[in-house]
């Protein structure tokens, strides 16, 4: 076969490619032209008739035939990859496992914290974070709680060793109430904001305690800011996280940062206020501590109590994903089991 | 603290049941923990904000109790024994060495007591609020203690050396056994009572053994006193001692209730241990200044959201025993009673008048929305982060900021010091973290105990460290693999043990959701930890940990991979802002090479010469396949790249594509002595 010519076999090849409309095609194309007995098969096995000058000219021919082919069939695959040559009448044994692709969670703790603080900005708070590592004026003195007070005793605190050159005594903070005295020293009212993180105590670690905990801090300061907007805040905070369902009581008590200062209950969502191991036998579950902001607070970071007034309140995030959840041991936040993370 | 129904009954009318009474003073911010029934009355546990010193007190809850409900105070008769001569005809005197220290003290003797055990219903009483009995003397003084809130100290008169009192610091080196039998160490610190020769009682805290009363005293010198709240707060402190009259004295007394108490007690004595009371000695003033609030009516409503007339708050604070007059219409002068120093401003008062009508009468309003400019913070690029890593397959934990230092070891090199505890817990927690990673590889080993056998998980939390004055607090991402995971294919299921490209291919999908390019990882030889670098700036680390290390975690036979990286770093390196890539127009052609080079010729470096070489009409290189083992020489390995050739004016054909491809095939066989297969 002196002086072949390729172009009618490559313009064949490329007009019954353009006709593949179906892998079943495909397959057939293949067999066609690649199979064993294929067109390009019965090429190569010309060669040794060729004379020995062309065979080499012709070998090249053949394998950018080769080369044009395999392009053409993964275009064509890649059009129907997947979909056409699975056929409906394949039989699956549907008892088999799914096949599961690993789905990774986030921290209940995390999750409660998100749609807490979401709760909030929906109603028009900023989230805003505080360093855990404080001063000893921002934990206490700017929130009204005197160094040398019995009103401290509810705030035991680790202290950081103090160094040489540190000009005052640093503490990590037994509560997020702090960001309280940052937020308003950075911005004028009107202010709302929430602030979630990690609060510490020395408390010795049991099913209830951890020297490690997560609160909220809430706050909202402007001119008209009532103690009833306090109330219809908290109860449409409580309401979307427990339930529509719940009833609600605000308890006098005592903050050193807030006047008047109320703890606020929501009936056993166990129990459903009847009395239970839960909620000791009550009827009420107590879930966070609220108040007016005090005058004093005010004066320590700069704004007119004359003209604003605020309410404050903090919530310890453990404490409510426990009592939703049915959570029993503090520990378990903690220790990370998958098991546990997974439940969430 | 404990009262009971009866005992609140000496002092007020109180026509409710013990239930109904409970709930009334819980919601008036006297929170009662639990009600027992004991032989014919009610015993109350309550809790006591430390704002409230006077409801440490029956008479003091008993005034509470008449303001919430309504009902009339039992008015009893102020005591009064007489002053009869005195036999022994001794003075006795009172010193004071600081009157900021202790600004009234009294004494009063009462000669000729007969010290006997309490009749029953005295003992009775103290039993049912947890103070156990001792003797008559000792009880009555308990009692009035609880009945009025004036802790008062008997002694036995006969053993004061003297005859005199003194109040004065503890010198150093002194010491005092007290009547619990503890020898006390003393320090200036501690304010004590003394007679001529030594300290005789611990002021306001405990007395000392030498002077108790016991059944051969005969004459008592009765302490009613006033010590600052702060010198028995340190006192106690520094002795670790606490007791009913150090709680009290802590939180302060009423002045008003000294001398009431003591005569209270006189009596008592007289009446149940017999004795006549002979001296009555003072030293310092028991007269205080009144001190006065106005009150704008007007701001109590404005504060609690309610109308609050003029008119209710009067009669509200008149309740509460605070003095009440009108300036003008709408304002009011407001003189809080001896025992209310809580009472400061006219915020207190706004407290008092919504305690007493009732929290439950305020109504519930919502606030008008507040519109901020909405400042960028943390917390919503860490939660992106986290939705991220999640989308991977990662769990998040949460562990304690708080470590052992021992455990740093091998897995921080970080700059700057450790911030060690003042106070820690116990040894094992005693720094803040600098790193995350042995927290997870706490959380590893915790779970391959609990038979887990894939693990991937993340956290993102502070570290903390000190450079200097410079206290630093920075969130850092870590991420730990470990174990084996089943992973199907339609064939089957085969375990794949992640490694350490597993880990990079989290961080590289991290970056890429983020939009972090440009970055390099670099493996640092002598370390043995990669490094995720852009420019000169670390963004993180990237290491396999050596089995030694995993053994101090009780890590056996496996490997575990981590990685810690600065999300202020990543965040700042981060698009923020996107732009729409338009999508291709043109098809793409794809040319696969296959090419057999030696193990030490990285990948990475390949493909930077097919990317240098593939010039404009390059769109990708990506690796397809890899290979190294029986089929290939040792010490070689086979990498096939496909590359993607594509331009956004045009459809390629072969004779464009071809020569480029060429050339990049050549330039790898050129200069990495590559075998195309």
């Amino acid at each position: 076969m002196p002086g072949y010519d390729s172009k009618p076999i490559r313009e064949e090849i490329e007009r019954a490619a353009q006709g593949i409309n179906s892998s079943r095609e495909l397959e057939e194309f293949k067999i066609k032209y690649l199979g064993r007995k294929g067109v390009l098969a019965q090429l190569t096995a010309s060669i040794p008739q060729l004379a020995p000058s062309e065979r080499a000219a012709f070998g090249k021919e053949i394998n950018a035939l080769k080369e044009k082919i395999a392009l053409l069939v993964a275009e064509k695959q890649g059009s129907f990859a997947g979909s056409v040559s699975v056929s409906s009448k394949t039989p699956v044994d549907v008892t088999m496992p799914g096949i599961a692709q690993p789905v990774g969670r986030i921290h209940v703790l995390t999750q409660l914290i998100e749609e807490i603080c979401d709760i909030f900005v929906r109603m028009g708070f900023l989230v805003m974070e505080g360093p855990e590592v404080e001063s000893e004026y921002n934990n206490f003195t700017g929130l009204n709680i005197p160094l040398e007070h019995p009103s401290r005793e509810a705030f035991d605190t680790f202290y950081l060793k103090r160094a040489p050159q540190d000009k005052e005594r640093f503490l990590l903070r037994s509560q997020t109430s702090p960001v309280q005295v940052r937020a308003m020293k950075a911005y004028k009212p009107p202010l709302a904001v929430v602030a979630p993180g990690r609060v510490y105590r020395p408390d010795a670690v049991d099913a209830s305690h951890s020297f490690m905990f997560h609160q909220i801090e809430g706050f909202m300061v402007d001119r008209g800011i009532t103690f009833a907007d306090l109330k219809g805040t908290l109860e449409l905070f409580a309401k979307t996280v427990f339930g529509k369902d719940i009833s609600m009581r605000f308890r006098p008590h005592f903050f050193p940062f807030t006047e008047p200062s109320a703890e606020v209950d929501i009936s056993c969502i166990i129990c459903k206020g009847k009395g239970c191991s839960v909620c000791g036998r009550k009827g009420w579950l107590e879930i966070l501590g609220s108040g007016m902001i005090h005058p004093q607070v005010f004066r320590n970071v700069g704004y007119d109590p004359s003209r604003y007034t605020g309410f404050a309140f903090g919530m310890g995030v453990e404490r409510i994903a426990m009592l939703r959840y049915g959570i029993n041991d503090i520990r378990l936040f903690f220790e990370n089991d998958a098991r546990f993370l997974k439940e969430f | 603290m404990k009262v009971t129904y009866n005992w609140l009954k000496d002092f007020v009318e109180i026509a409710i049941s013990p239930s109904a009474l409970s709930e009334k003073l819980t919601m008036a911010g006297i929170e009662v923990k639990a009600v027992v029934e004991n032989s014919g009355d009610s015993v109350f546990e309550i809790e006591v904000t430390s704002n409230r010193p006077d409801w440490l007190s029956i008479a003091g809850l008993a005034r509470e109790v008449s303001a919430i409900t309504g009902k009339r105070l039992k008015r009893h008769p102020d005591a009064s024994p007489v002053l009869a001569k005195s036999r022994q005809h001794t003075e006795y005197a009172i010193r004071i060495e600081d009157k900021t220290d202790c600004p009234v003290y009294t004494a009063r003797i009462i000669e000729g007591v007969k010290v006997a055990p309490s009749p029953a219903w005295l003992k009775e009483r103290l039993e049912m609020v947890g103070c156990r009995s001792v003797n008559n003397i000792v009880d009555i003084t308990n009692y009035v203690l609880f009945e009025m809130g004036e802790p008062l100290h008997a002694f036995d008169a006969d053993r004061l050396q003297g005859p005199c009192v003194a109040v004065r610091r503890a010198r150093s080196a002194e010491k005092l056994v007290t009547i619990d039998g503890q020898e006390r160490n003393l320090s200036p610190g501690v304010l004590v009572i003394t007679d001529e020769k030594k300290p005789v009682a611990l002021a306001g805290i405990m007395g000392g053994k030498d002077t108790e009363v016991t059944a051969a005293t005969g004459t008592v010198l009765l302490e009613a006193a006033i010590f600052n709240p702060l010198i028995v707060r340190r006192g106690r402190q520094l002795l670790g001692i606490q007791s009913e009259a150090s709680y009290r004295f802590e939180r302060s007394i009423d002045w008003a209730s000294v001398d009431a108490a003591s005569l209270r007690a006189s009596a008592m004595i007289i009446e149940i241990a017999g004795g006549k009371l002979v001296q009555a000695k003072r030293s310092g003033s028991l007269k205080r200044a009144s001190r006065s609030i106005p009150l704008a009516v007007d701001k109590a409503s404005r504060v609690l959201g309610t109308d609050i007339t003029p008119r209710q708050a009067r009669s509200m604070l008149s309740s509460l025993g605070f003095g009440v007059k009108a300036i003008g219409s709408k304002g009011l002068k407001v003189t809080p009673p001896s025992y209310r120093a809580d009472v400061k401003e006219d915020v207190d008062l706004i407290e008092e008048i919504a305690r007493i009508s009732g929290y439950t009468k305020i109504p519930t309003t919502l606030p008008g929305f507040i519109v901020q400019e909405a400042a960028v913070g943390i917390s919503d690029p860490v939660r992106s982060i986290k939705k991220i890593l999640v989308s991977l397959g990662l769990d998040e934990v949460i562990t304690h900021s708080i470590v052992n230092r021992g455990i740093l070891d091998g897995l921080w090199r970080g700059e700057g010091e450790v911030l060690e505890l003042e106070n820690p817990l116990n040894k094992e927690q005693d720094v803040l973290r600098p790193t995350l990673v042995p927290s997870l590889l706490g959380c590893v080993a915790y779970n391959l105990r609990q038979k887990q056998e894939s693990i991937a998980i993340f956290e993102i939390a502070k570290t903390y460290a000190r450079s200097g004055a410079r206290l630093s607090e920075e969130y850092a991402l870590a991420i730990a693999l470990c174990g084996e995971k089943k992973i199907w294919h339609s064939g089957g299921c085969i375990q794949d043990k992640p490694g350490l490209l597993h880990l990079k291919g989290v961080i590289e999908s991290l970056f890429a959701r983020l939009g972090i390019t440009g970055y390099k990882l670099a493996w640092n030889e002598q370390e043995s930890i990669a490094l995720f670098q852009m420019g000169s700036a670390v963004l993180g680390t990237l290491r396999t940990l050596e089995p030694a290390l995993l053994e101090r975690f009780e890590i056996k036979n496996r490997g575990v991979f981590v990685a810690e990286l600065a999300v202020t770093e990543l965040l700042r390196h981060r698009r923020v802002s996107r732009r729409f890539i338009p999508l291709p127009r043109y098809p793409a052609m794809n040319r696969d090479v296959s090419v057999t080079v030696k193990d030490s010729v990285p990948a990475g470096t390949l493909k930077d010469a097919i990317v240098r070489h593939g010039g404009s009409l390059l769109e990708e290189a990506e690796i397809i396949d890899f290979y190294t083992g029986k089929q290939i020489e040792n010490g070689f390995k086979n990498i096939t790249f496909s590359c993607r050739y594509r331009s956004a004016e045009r459809t390629l054909t072969e004779e464009e594509v071809n020569p480029v491809h060429r050339a990049v095939t050549e330039a790898l066989v050129r200069e990495f002595q590559a075998r195309i297969r």
